[in-house]
């Protein structure tokens, strides 16, 4: 039992605006201040400091073949070591850090939830055997949709029920929380060295374009009512010009409604927000994106902000890889998910006085601060825009214009023209910046008992020392870096796992998954399933994830 | 002052140790406690080796057998080191300036990105002398790199300035995917140049020619596979 003491509470979910207040905490939830005993609680001063649910990262490629791969290529990232083997496990990395190392630096800066984006579901037991290495924080991963042949046969049939039984299926068998699109289309084009440029598009092979696809799993996803929404990477990214395809994108959520959260995540939008014709010419979409994303109140986005320095491009855009790798003359590697999708891997490093790579972060940027707070989540896309080990960097971006100003005097000129971020004058609040990293991605993922404070919410818990009635997070913007780098405690499911930005205890945190199968008819579906594993190097028998193979798992019942 | 030091026993595991003539100019007991690692533990230098000073040079003069001890002269900037033996990996890695001559031979990773000074091996070196460390973009840039005998593998791989004399023959994959300097090699070798964007590459006997190189006035030029304009000549 834990008892928090007049801490300075600031829980966007429960309207709470840096008030000063007692929590407790109970079997890792916390509860009402009559549930707990005072005299046996552990008491923890918070007097002047902020209280804040523990950070909830929503897009983070943390565990699976592509970092694995990644790591393995990437041998130099392995230089830098962070912590030698003694309480805590030894853990190295710079960027692309080892499974421990991940958890440990999450947990270090306050952040208990990291969802892995994209799993093809084939490689599932591989992502969740690595999960399962990683400490402290609690995980999910998405399965990828958006390329996969029996998808497409279920769309070209036009047979809803169909493709919600495979949805369904797919993620119960890959112990999957949700569903995610990558590049609709696109990667299927690739097996043939192709690509789709447009919503309507044919996909080589099959009659379907990725305009059909993706409102196709929209309509399943809503039909199923899986706690999550689709998570769409969209076409072309990369490509300068992609802006125009990014919003039609999201338009296609237009007609379809939820009353608890969007329908359409948009992703890593830094990525796809761009103006211009090549990289001559580029420019920001930013704007246009913001107006229609803020228009509409079924569509949500992360920003995908680049970081300065090394990062590793990897997603299951396996074309794009190959354009970037075509591009930078860097070291690529593909990968084939057999008839599910595919991934590519290329290293990367953004440089200030580079004229693309300071668009690029002019532009995550951008979107941070020209859409609604209620509506963009904070996220690099880790390795893809840089560490997550960042995000105080950019929470102290939104929240400073002073702060903001003296780095862009640093980055390339181009930005001046080519951006509006110059003429920006949005500072966000703290409490804003605390729900775009806290309470909006629990949300937009569905989990209810993460990112708030509220009565029966986990125990999940970040303390910085950072008295949010006195700092003018403004002109402070070094303090507020510092401060939410390292935590003062992080608190994991009512546990004490980190205590003056040091580690103090290991802890295992679950796996959620999701199971809708009794939503759907499985085995209409069954028969397409059998014949198309006379394709796959598996058997079916083989395929997809035990629950009891997994350590802590969560199921998610969609009844 | 020239320190000289003398292992002390047989190495059962490989010691890691940065050696550089810095050492010189410490006292001996100062050199005696110097850190370094005897498999994954920390010791002092002084519980491996015995420590003598001779001489008033900035020198260092390892008598014996260095063949497991690695990373000698690494990020050495000047003075020098004689080893009267054989040495282990990574020796002159990352040097900037400064001498090392090797009496006897060399183990892999023989002067991995140097970028000047100058090394000398009597004997044979091992694999990848002068190129980058596992994942880098770039090897060898400058300074000169002197074998006597044999070189391995990789001589040279992603170089990108200085020069590689071998006297003897040498392996496969000669600089790989080299950007400038010259590797010259007396004798014969494997396959060479593959990758290969610049720089030159000088061999007296015979050689394997990838089919990627076109016969011109200045020797083979290639890759074509990467529009490359190194030159491949014999002398």
């Amino acid at each position: 039992m834990l008892w928090i003491k007049n801490g300075i509470v600031v829980d966007p979910k429960n309207k709470i605006k840096a008030e000063k207040m007692d929590l407790f905490v109970k079997d890792g939830k916390i509860v009402d201040e009559t549930k707990v005993k005072k005299q046996d609680c552990t008491v923890i001063d918070a007097s002047g400091k902020l209280v804040v649910a523990g950070g909830v990262d929503m897009h983070a490629h943390i565990a699976g073949s592509k970092i694995n791969t990644g790591r393995t290529m990437r041998p130099e990232e392995m230089r830098v070591v962070r912590n030698i083997a003694g309480k805590f496990r030894a853990t190295v990395g710079r960027v692309l850090l080892t499974a421990p190392a991940i958890g440990y630096e999450y947990a270090k800066m306050g952040y208990t939830t990291s969802f892995e984006a994209a799993q093809p579901p084939i490689g599932a037991l591989h992502t969740h055997e690595e999960l399962d290495a990683i400490p402290m924080i609690d995980k999910g991963a998405l399965p990828v949709f958006g390329n996969w042949h029996l998808v497409f046969k279920c769309i070209e049939e036009k047979n809803m029920e169909k493709l919600k039984a495979l949805v369904a299926w797919a993620i119960e068998r890959s112990k999957g929380f949700g569903v995610k699109v990558v590049n609709p289309g696109g990667v299927e084009a690739w097996m043939y060295g192709g690509n789709v440029k447009s919503l309507d598009d044919q996909v080589p092979g099959f009659n379907v374009t990725p305009r059909e696809i993706i409102t196709w799993l929209i309509k399943a996803n809503e039909e199923l009512g899986l706690p999550h929404s689709v998570h769409l990477h969209c076409n072309n990214l990369g490509v300068p010009g992609n802006y125009q395809t990014t919003i039609e994108s999201i338009k296609l959520a237009n007609g379809f409604s939820n009353a608890k959260r969007q329908v359409l995540h948009v992703t890593h939008v830094q990525f796809n927000a761009y103006a211009g014709s090549s990289w001559r010419d580029a420019g920001s979409g930013a704007a246009e994106i913001a107006k229609v994303v803020n228009s509409m109140d079924n569509v949500t986005i992360d920003m995908g902000q680049p970081i300065f320095g090394h990062a590793t491009a990897m997603t299951g855009d396996a074309p794009f890889q190959f354009s970037l790798h075509k591009l930078i003359g860097a070291r690529w590697s593909n990968k084939d998910t057999e008839v599910e999708t595919g991934a590519g891997i290329v290293p990367i490093g953004y440089l200030p006085n580079n004229p693309v790579h300071a668009l690029q972060w002019a532009i995550g940027l951008e979107l941070g601060l020209l859409v609604d707070s209620n509506k963009v989540a904070l996220t690099t896309d880790y390795p893809n825009g840089g560490p997550f080990t960042e995000y105080p960097y950019v929470m102290a971006m939104l929240m400073s214009k002073k702060m903001r100003e003296g780095e862009l005097s640093k980055v390339n000129a181009y930005v001046q023209k080519a951006t509006g971020l110059t003429s920006i004058d949005v500072e966000k609040t703290l409490y804003e910046v605390i729900h775009m990293t806290r309470s909006l991605p629990a949300k937009i993922l569905g989990l209810e008992n993460k990112g708030h404070l509220g009565i029966g919410a986990d125990a999940d818990i970040a303390i910085y020392n950072l008295n949010p009635l006195e700092t003018d997070t403004s002109k402070e913007f070094e303090k507020v870096y510092k401060m939410f780098k390292s935590a003062e405690y992080t608190i994991k499911g009512g546990e004490i796992i980190v205590k003056g930005g040091e580690l103090v205890k290991e802890v295992y945190g679950r796996t959620f998954w999701v199971d809708a199968t009794k939503k759907a008819d499985i085995q209409a579906v069954m028969p397409d399933i059998r014949e198309y594993f006379n394709y796959y190097s598996v058997q079916l028998g083989n395929y997809g994830v035990e629950e009891r193979w997994i350590k802590k798992p969560a199921r998610i019942e969609v009844v | 002052m020239a320190v000289v030091i003398k292992p002390k026993k047989f190495f059962e595991v490989c010691v890691e140790a940065e050696l550089t003539p810095e050492l010189a100019l410490r006292s001996v007991d100062e050199v005696k406690k110097f850190k370094v690692y005897y498999g994954n533990k920390v010791v002092e230098l002084g519980e491996l080796f015995e420590v003598a000073k001779q001489g008033d040079e900035k020198k260092l003069i390892l008598d014996g057998d260095f063949s497991r001890v690695k990373w000698i002269g690494a990020r050495m900037v000047d003075g020098e080191i004689v080893v009267k033996g054989s040495v282990g990996a990574n020796c002159g890695a990352f040097m900037r300036g400064g001498k090392i001559t090797i009496e006897g031979n060399a183990d892999d990773w023989l002067g991995i990105e140097m970028a000047g000074g100058e090394i000398i091996v009597k004997g044979n070196a091992g694999n990848l002398v002068g190129c980058a460390y596992y994942g880098d973009a770039v090897g060898m840039t400058a300074g000169k790199i002197i074998i006597e005998g044999n070189a391995g593998n990789y001589v040279g791989e992603k170089m990108n300035g200085g020069e590689i004399v071998i006297k003897g023959n040498a392996g496969d994959f000669i600089g790989t995917e080299m950007r400038a300097g010259v590797i010259e090699i007396h004798g014969s070798c494997g396959f060479v140049g593959g990758d290969m964007r610049g720089g030159e590459i000088r061999i007296k006997g015979s050689f394997e020619l990838l089919p990627t190189f076109k016969k011109t006035e200045k020797g083979w030029v290639g890759d074509v596979n990467v529009k490359g304009e190194g030159v491949i000549k014999t002398f």
